[in-house]
Order: structure tokens, then sequence, then C-alpha cells
């Protein structure tokens, strides 16, 4: 076979590397995914896929809605800026649906944050569980809602 | 701070110890909570897979000193270079793939290559090197006797060489001389591609800035370096090996000589890692503290004893008494001596390959801590597979000698050092 | 079908662009709003990542080490069990010098039990030894020259324009070179979709208009959370920039995080 009189095997190299070279670019145009480079470097979709995911809190203004009376309470004191999830656990199933129930806080949630360490910041209230109450019961004494109020 | 003060306090209490060191003892000091993995992220098949590519790389460079470089006495090991280069080249990603968490994806990788990637670049200068260097060098220097097998041997083989023509059945002596002359191109061209394709392999670690075991410049050259000492190795081993199984009797100034290349490469190599380690030592950053640890007890035998002491100064020893006192040494002394040095050479780079894979993660990022791995035998990256996906080259180069190599098997008279193009 | 409708208006708006002028500002403006459109009918709720720039800040000293952070962020981004963290909590515990040294500070120990999530036991060193202590937040850099982006082969780790730093798990193919290049510890590989993964920011809450878990119950303010292009009346995210002193982690690496520290130690990377 003799093409423009070049040599035979340039010849078949040359068919084999268009070969190569074409059902690579069809590969590409194929398997490279339509959304691809619509923001940059990667699969546009990427970012519907991740914001399409189902989250578990549902925010602290969401349980204004039902629960306005405590809302407000806890507002007023001075634990106003704890989101009512902090020990309450993940809310967002039971502001879809009321019937999903919520986390029961016992004392711990009390002591994770108010157990005495050394490595907590001066300012923030403390106790020593042992020697302030050894009974465990904060709510005794102590409303989460509003913790200046005596019950 | 020095970390092994930390450590020797972690240690002096055993209170401070159960507080400190969660869960179990494989970790010392303080490692970031997803660092405290039981298995390396890579394990032994990152490691065998830098140890594939640079034997190929050292392989070519092994077949080039006969095309490029014209060095008449490693003729008899041409074909064997080429064909150890090639065999291995076609494993090369095996391990990569077996690593990944999802293999079924990695045509990704040449559809959307992130071209800041190392990695992704990899797949090119592979593709590159497997088939614009590799297939077509083999090929101008076969294509003759192609031709010619394919008339006389009968079934199978015949169809193989048949196939392998490529329908290009020009036997005339300007076809040949032009194979030879494009072989010469081609092999000029892989040289530097050779060099491209381990240098990236250590770039691939190189360019991690993250880890200062594996983030250093000097990398990429290292790589090539110790590719191309390993790489002469398997072929002085591969050569000695295949001319004992054929009892035939071993070209011993072929042997001498690639013994001689294999002593120089080993001299460079060991002197741009001391100097790595010099470097390392002087500069002494902020990092330096745990690398020296790693280096002096966590990887003791591997790197102390594996790489240093067997992997260099013992070969470089035995080569370098071979250079200074040949004459007097017995050809059975020294065919001894070249098969210890090559065999220890071997295994003291897949030690290095090991020091730098599995060193970079005995370390904590935080440069507060260390953790242990416990080596499986089964499993993904354990001994067992591993030990599979090494031997399997090795099965594919048997099968190409049986092929290629046969004794049977009349070659062309055409050498594959013809002289230059000289217009 | 409104979908339908409103590509094909795309595509009419395209064409008449580049009929009227074949201009490279009016192929431009045709590309914008290509882009809107497709985010606008994507399901996405009328959220452009291209008009957005979240970031976060820590204050690290008003940390208390409860745990609530790294506890929300297991629930909320199901993350596996076991040593597979998106956020944690690290306690610092610096002791004095050993009497009659002449150093300035003991030593340095660092913990981080099951990445603080269920807060931090008594402290490793007796009260009289103790020089300093404190906890210190830990999460995604959010790089401005993220490694992990940069060595990505595929594209499937990358910065989203509106400033968070994603894996698409339906692209990765789990080599893990991501995770060998953060420096800070931040990824890993998941054992159960065998692909990388990592702090999203709460990518899903945030589109959605709520604070990313961490930052929601965190009881002192101690992570700092807001949005550079839209700053809001007060901006915790601005007071934060106005009031601190800030650092990076390990800032020698060049990847200029995004997430700055105040109140935190040298020692601290």
């Amino acid at each position: 076979m003799r093409l423009f009189n070049m040599p035979p095997q340039i010849v078949r190299l040359c068919l084999v590397t268009i070969g190569i070279v074409g059902s690579y670019l069809v590969a590409r145009a194929v398997l490279t995914p339509p959304s691809f480079r619509e923001y940059g470097f990667f699969r546009g979709d990427a970012l519907k896929d991740i914001m399409a995911l189902p989250p578990q809190y549902g925010g602290k203004v969401s349980c204004d809605e039902c629960h306005s009376d405590q809302f407000t309470k806890l507002n007023k004191g001075g634990h106003k800026r704890l989101s009512c999830e902090v020990c309450h656990g993940p809310g967002y199933a039971h502001t879809q649906s009321p019937d999903a129930g919520m986390h029961k806080p016992t004392f711990t949630v009390c002591s994770k944050c108010h157990e005495a360490n050394p490595s907590r910041p001066k300012t923030h209230k403390q106790i020593v569980l042992k020697e302030h109450y050894a009974g465990g019961k904060c709510m005794e004494c102590h409303v989460p809602h509003s913790p200046a109020e005596v019950p | 701070m020095d970390v092994t003060n930390v450590m020797a306090h972690v240690a002096s209490s055993v209170d401070v110890t159960n507080i400190l060191v969660e869960v179990a003892p494989r970790f010392e000091g303080y490692v970031y909570p997803n660092e405290a993995s039981p298995e390396p992220l890579w394990g032994i098949l990152i490691v065998i897979y830098p140890y594939i590519t640079g034997l190929v790389a050292g392989a070519f460079i092994m077949a080039s000193l006969v095309r490029v470089f014209r060095v008449q006495a490693l003729e008899p090991v041409y074909r064997l270079s080429l064909l150890t280069a090639l065999s291995f080249m076609l494993c090369a990603t095996m391990p990569l793939l077996l690593h990944l968490g999802h293999p079924e994806r990695c045509y990704e990788i040449m559809m959307t290559p992130h071209l800041t990637s190392p990695m992704a670049i990899f797949g090119f200068v592979y593709a590159w090197y497997l088939m614009a260097v590799l297939l077509l060098e083999l090929w101008f220097d076969y294509r003759q006797d192609f031709v010619e097998w394919s008339q006389t041997e009968p079934g199978f083989r015949g169809m193989l060489y048949r196939a392998l023509m490529l329908g290009v059945t020009d036997e005339s002596e300007a076809a040949v001389k032009l194979d030879m002359k494009l072989g010469w191109i081609i092999s000029i061209i892989g040289i530097p591609s050779a060099f491209l394709l381990h240098g990236y392999v250590g770039f691939i670690f190189g360019s991690i800035k993250a880890n200062p075991w594996w983030g250093n410049v000097l990398m990429p050259i290292i790589f090539i370096l110790s590719a191309m000492v390993s790489g002469i190795a398997l072929c002085v081993l591969n050569y000695m090996v295949l001319t004992w199984v054929r009892r035939k009797k071993i070209d011993m100034r072929c042997l001498d000589m690639m013994a001689m290349f294999l002593f120089y490469a080993l001299v460079i190599d060991a002197a741009v890692e001391g100097l790595d380690w010099i470097h390392r030592i002087y500069s002494a950053e902020e990092d330096f503290s745990v690398i020296r640890y790693v280096a002096t007890e966590k990887l003791f035998y591997t790197l102390n004893i594996g790489q240093a002491l067997m992997g260099t100064v013992l070969p470089l020893l035995m080569l370098g008494l071979n250079q200074v006192v040949r004459k007097r040494l017995s050809d059975m002394a020294r065919k001894r001596m070249y098969f210890a040095s090559a065999l220890m050479i071997v295994l003291g780079v897949f030690a290095m390959r090991w020091n730098v894979v599995i060193g970079g993660q005995l370390f904590s990022k935080s440069l507060r801590g260390f953790m242990s791995y416990k080596m499986q035998f089964i499993g993904m990256e354990g001994w067992l597979l591993g030990l599979v996906v090494l031997s399997i080259p090795f099965i594919i180069l048997t099968v190409m000698i049986k092929l290629f190599l046969s004794e049977r098997l009349p070659t062309a008279g055409h050498t594959p050092h013809p002289t230059p193009p000289s217009n | 079908m409104s979908q339908k409708l409103s590509r094909r208006n795309v595509l009419a708006k395209i064409s008449a662009a580049l009929a009227a002028a074949c201009a490279a500002p009016a192929a431009q403006a045709a590309k914008a709003t290509v882009q809107k459109v497709l985010v606008e009918s994507g399901g996405a709720k009328g959220y452009d990542p291209t008009k957005h720039k979240w970031a976060m800040a820590i204050d690290a000293s008003r940390c208390i080490g409860c745990g609530s952070c790294a506890d929300a962020c297991k629930k909320e981004n199901h993350v596996p069990e076991g040593h597979y963290y998106r956020t944690w909590i690290e306690r610092y515990v610096i002791t004095k010098p050993k009497p009659g040294s002449d150093e300035a500070r003991g030593e340095v120990l660092v913990d981080s039990p099951e990445g603080g999530m269920h807060g931090f036991g008594p402290c490793p060193v007796p009260k009289e030894e103790l020089l300093q202590s404190f906890f210190v937040p830990k999460l995604c850099n959010l790089c401005l020259h993220s490694p992990c982006a940069q060595v990505c082969p595929v594209g499937a780790t990358f910065d989203s324009p509106d400033g968070a730093v994603l894996v698409d798990r339906k692209y990765c193919i789990g080599c893990g070179f991501c995770i060998q290049a953060c420096p800070y510890g931040c990824r890993f590989m998941s054992p159960v979709t065998h692909t990388a993964e990592k702090c999203t920011l709460c990518y899903h809450r945030i589109t959605r208009g709520l604070k990313p878990a961490c930052v929601e119950v965190c009881p002192v303010q101690a992570r700092i959370f807001g949005d550079l292009k839209n700053p809001v009346p007060d901006d915790p995210l601005q007071t934060f920039y106005k009031n601190n002193r800030v650092q990076t982690l390990k800032p020698h690496l060049g990847t200029e995080p995004r997430v700055m520290y105040a109140g935190i130690d040298k020692e601290v990377r």
C-alpha cells in the first residue's frame, strides 16, 4: 500500500494513531458528564446532589412556630444564645411531623458544658458536680430555659 | 517542643497514657482523629506501583545503552531488556487500579484529566510511554522478524506474528534500514520519556507539601536514579537466570559491562540520596524530630539495614571491587558477586519504595505523634496480593520470552545499533 | 415541561444574541443567562452559588470543649462510626517547666478522644503542674489554594464557587491522593461509599438558609459563620474580623486557609 509515496510502516502507524486518538476523542465526548465545567473543573450537578441531602437539625427559628412560649423565655435569659437543639438534639424530623419525638434531655446536657475543667475559659460558669450536688438532678434548683430563675 | 520528649512524658505516667493515647497502643503521641486508622491509606499496592514503574524505566535505559549509546557489548540483552520493560509496563497500572475505592470509574482520569494533578498527567505519560515508545521501538526492531516468522511458523504463533506485522510485509533493504532509523529516533525520544515517566511517579510523592517525608524537590530525581539502578539490576538477574535455564554460556563481556553500568548508576544514586539526607539533617526544619524518629526507630530495619546497608553499601563494595580487580577474579566469582549484588539491589530498591510510601504514613501531619501498622497476609493490602501482583509481570515476561526470544526462531541479521543516520 | 420551555427560551436567547452581534460580551451574557436558568430550574430553590461566599472563623478562646459540634456533625452528615470526623476538637495542655529548668514552658500534650464528640475527661496533668490549657475546634480550613482540589486527578473534589470545598461522591475514584495532600488531616476515606469525605460546610444546610450544624449547636459562639458577599447587619463574621488578631494554621504551606483562628497558640497546627 502506497499512499502519497509514504513507506508502508508509516502509513500503518498513522492509521493506528488516528484510530487510537479518534476513539479517545469519541469516548471523551460520550463519557464526560454534561454538567462538567459548568462552574469550574467539576460536575456542576454535584452541587445539586449535595444540596439535596436532607438536614437533621432544623435550626432554632423553626422551634418558634409551635413553642413560642419556651422560645421567648429562653431568649430572655442567660441561655439566650443557645440553640434548642444543643440540649434537645436534632429536630428536623420533628419540625416536619410533630409525631417524630425529640430527645429528652437529662443532667448530662448540663454537665457537658458546666462540669469544671481547667481547659475551659475561666469566664465560663463551671461546677464540680460531685461537690456541687451529688444527686445530679440539676433541674431541682435550676430552670434550663432561664438559668437565673429559681423554680 | 521535641516530640520524643512528649512521648517520654506520655509513657512515664500510666494515667496520662490512658487518657492521651486512645484506644490502642498503635498510636504514640497525638495523631489527628482521621489518621487513627488501623491500616495505612496507601499500602503495599502503592509500594509496588512505583517499584514496577521504576523497573520499566530502568530496563528501558538499559536497552537504550545499546541502541543510542551503541554499547555493543550489551547487545545480547537488548531485546531481553525491552521485553522486561514491556512486561512490567503492562502491569504498572494494576496495583493502582486494585487500590482504588472505585476502580470502575478509572476511565474518568482520561476523560476529565485534572491538569493540576500529577496523577492525572501520569495517565497520559503512561499511555505515551507504552504506545509511543515501548511498543513502537519493539515493533520497529521486530518487524522484519515477524515477516519471516509468519511464513515459517504454523498455527497460533504464525497467526500472532502475522497480526503483529500490521500488514507491512516489505523486507527490502531500504525498509529495514528505515525501521532501524525510526527505532533509533524512538529510542532517543524514549530516554527523556523514561525519565519523565518515573520522574512523575516521584513527583506524585514529591509534590505533597503536606507531608515532610515526601514533599521534597529531590524526590523525582531520587526516584529516577533508583529506578535506573533497579532496572539494570533486574536485567542482570533476568539475563543470568535465562542463560542458566537455557544451559547457555554467559557472555562475560556483556555481564561485566552491565555490572559496570550498575555500579556507576548506584554511585550516583547513593550520592544523591546521601545529599538528600545531609540536607534534611542540616536544615533540620520543624519536622526534623519526627523524621529522625521515623528513620532511626520506626523504619530502622527497612531503611538502615534494608535500603542503606543491603541495598546500597554492600553492592557498592562488591561491584566496586570488581571494577578495581576484575582481572584477578575468576568468571565464577564475578558471576556470584554480580548476582548477589543485583539481587540485593532489587530488594533494596523495594525497601526504598516501602520506606517512602509507608514511612510517609507513620507519623501524624500534626507532627505530634506516630502510627504503627501491622501488615496483613490476606486482604487488599496484604502480603499475598502483593506477591501475586509482583509475580504477574514475571509470568508475562516468561510468555514473551517464549514467543519473541525463542531459541528456535532465527533472527534477521540486523543489529539494534546501526550506524546512526548519516544523511 | 416548563424546564424544556425555559431551555428553549435560553437557546433562542443565545441564538438571538449570537445573531445580533457575534461579539464576545453578548456571548458571555448568554452564557450567564444559561447558568442562571440552569440553577433556577435544577431544583435548587433559586440558590445561585455564584452569589455567595461562605466562610467560617473560630474563636478558640471561647471554646468550652463540650463536643456538641463534633457530635452534631456526625449526626447531621451521617459520618461513619469510628475514626472518621469532619470536625473535631483538640485539647492542648501545656505544663509548667520542670523545677530548675530554664525553659519558658514545659511539655505540650494534645488529645482528642473520639474527636472530642463526647467531651473531655479530667485534665491529664495535676493542677500544680499545669501552666495553661485550652480547646481548639478543627474543621476543613477552606483553603484559598486548596491542595486537595489541586491534586484530585478527575475533578471530583473542587472549590465550589461559593467557598466550600466539596467532594462529588458519584465521581470520586477513591485514590486517596487528596487525603494525603490535606495538611490538616480533615479528610478521610469513607468505609461506606469508598470515596473521600470531608466537611462540606453543611452545604445542604447553608443553601437552604440554615447554619452549619456545628455552628447551630455551639453554645458559646466559638464558631462564627457568614456570607462574605452578603453581610447582614451586625454580621458576626465582620465583627470577628474587626475585633480579633487572627492566625491561620500552617501558613508556611501557602494554602491560605480561609478559616481564621483567634485565641490559639504557636503549638496549634
